[in-house]
């Protein structure tokens, strides 16, 4: 485990931070090699890994790891990835990522996703758990070109389920910005800012939901694929999902009382659309 | 009929109309207006949807629904959103404009909410550039989010922000009324008391937009917008969204 002290603010640590924030960067990058991909750059600082099982396929399967073991406030998290021309990159993490009760400080958590002509990224992450009081910010910025491809799944939900948690204060910052040949055509921030429980009540919000997940598919097929998306939910049951197109866009969305039900419905659907096995990592 | 002004010099308070000066604000009644040439009595904002889920059946129902949506998304957004495009258009700053513009249009998160608020934003330009032409109302090609066209010809006429910004979001409290009493979880008196009611929560929504970055946007209406997913596979629909 790597931790550092967070030497900001020009005040003596010991004053204002009693405790020590994890910080972690990792600046990964693939290249497409007479089509099979190889990794090209892999740059790690404090608590972030990067690790490349070997995989069967054509693409690289990568598994980010933090090794603080979860999230706490004033954490600080920075995750590069890019796709040169012709890589397929696949993104996951072993586990659930924890994101702990916080004394006041917002932990920030930045990825940054680059995908170049006839690239493929696919960031699929496992869902990430916010505990009471946890106070988390994450940014989600891609750049792709106008033929290349990008999913990005995540899913979140508001309290452990073993205890029965309720979120009754916290901070949820979610912020995507998708910009394709350079334009902006995606942008969405969801944002939970303080009684998160009683925001999640609201029908609007969540109807009593606490597990949510949005899925963007951003390629040159988006749009060809709705009918096969709708074809794929349509089995699903103890989730609320559903699919939408435009502009080149393909969006899902699921709502679920229990990560457990979201699960239940993302896997299968994320098997039957990408039409290839998950991460392992996503099955043990 | 008293003819109605506001002050010019608009500070933003809600009791700017009691004050002396004289700049027009009778545009807006037309621009905001069902008749105006947009097509607003088209879209639902996924209504359609929450009502035949059941989450909004009747007048107390219906107040919740509007009062989250304004509050927790759509509402606020769309007032940030209007007063950027306004002080955009306001400083001449084309590219300013476009990026506002192109963010609205990136925030539409499924089909037919892109489509409600971009065919209704280039419809109201479209009209207003030929009844009400200025040349300050910047050229915006392709498509435009209706909260960025009302914004900029608010700004080209000199109509102050504030009550620009009220307006607007009163206007789609009184589109999304109307498209209720269509699906009949409240008749027309209660849809009489339900704008009513939201009248003081759209004039704060409006000014806090008002003093807002563009990075403040955001919302917590994840099961709304949901609801317009499912609206474009809704079996029998009056709207578009």
């Amino acid at each position: 485990m790597s931790v550092s002290a967070w030497p900001f603010d020009g005040v003596p640590p010991s004053e204002t931070h009693r405790r020590q924030r994890a910080v972690g960067r990792v600046a990964f990058g693939a290249a497409g090699l007479d089509g099979r991909t190889r990794p090209m750059r892999i740059e790690e600082s404090g608590s972030m890994r990067i690790r490349l099982p070997k995989g069967g396929g054509k693409g690289l399967d990568a598994v980010l790891v933090n090794t603080a073991g979860g999230i706490a406030c004033g954490d600080r998290f920075s995750v590069q990835v890019e796709a040169h021309s012709g890589a397929a990159v696949t993104v996951a993490t072993p586990a659930a990522e924890k994101v702990y009760r916080s004394d006041g400080p917002v932990a920030e958590l930045a990825v940054d996703l680059k995908v170049a002509a006839e690239a493929r990224i696919d960031w699929l992450p496992q869902e990430t758990i916010l505990f009471d009081k946890a106070r988390l910010r994450r940014s989600l910025s891609a750049e792709m070109t106008e033929n290349a491809s990008l999913t990005v799944f995540e899913a979140v939900v508001f309290g452990r389920e073993a205890r029965a948690e309720r979120i009754q204060e916290g901070l949820f910052e979610d912020r995507w910005r998708i910009r394709r040949g350079g334009r902006l055509v995606y942008a969405d921030t969801l944002r939970l800012d303080g009684p998160i429980d009683d925001l999640l009540r609201k029908p609007v919000v969540g109807r009593g939901a606490r597990a949510f997940a949005t899925l963007i598919h951003a390629a040159p097929d988006a749009e060809a694929r709705l009918d096969a998306a709708r074809e794929h939910l349509a089995s699903i049951g103890g989730c609320d999902a559903a699919a939408s197109a435009w502009n080149g866009l393909l969006a899902v969305r699921f709502c679920a009382m229990k990560i457990e039900s979201l699960r239940a419905a993302a896997v299968p659907f994320l098997l039957a659309f990408r039409g290839e096995p998950l991460p392992r990592v996503w099955l043990s | 009929m008293p003819i109605i002004t506001v002050t010019a010099m608009d500070d933003g308070s809600p009791t700017a109309l009691a004050r002396g000066g004289e700049a027009a604000i009778l545009p807006l009644f037309a621009w905001l207006s069902p008749s105006y040439p947009v097509g607003c009595y088209a879209y639902s904002h996924s209504l359609e949807w929450a009502t035949e889920a059941g989450d909004v059946t009747d007048e107390a129902s219906l107040v919740a629904w509007l009062t989250d949506l304004l509050a927790l998304g759509l509402g606020r957004n769309d007032a940030i959103l209007l007063s950027h495009a306004y002080g955009a258009v306001e400083q001449g700053d084309e590219e300013a404009l476009a990026a506002v513009n192109e963010l609205a249009l990136a925030l539409a998160p499924s089909a037919e909410l892109y489509l409600e608020t971009s065919q209704q934003g280039r419809s109201f330009l479209d009209a207003t550039l030929a009844a009400w032409p200025s040349p300050r109302l910047l050229r915006l090609e392709g498509d435009v989010a209706f909260p960025v066209a009302v914004g900029m010809a608010a700004a080209a006429h000199g109509i102050p922000l504030a009550i620009t910004a009220q307006a607007y979001l009163f206007g789609l409290v009184q589109t999304l009324v109307s498209a209720a009493i269509r699906l009949a979880p409240i008749g027309q008196t209660a849809g009489i008391r339900v704008s009513a009611a939201l009248a003081s929560r759209v004039q704060e929504i409006a000014h806090q937009g008002m003093a807002l970055a563009l990075d403040d946007i955001g919302g917590s209406t994840f099961r709304a917008d949901l609801g317009s997913f499912h609206h474009e596979n809704q079996y029998s629909r009056l709207f578009r969204s």
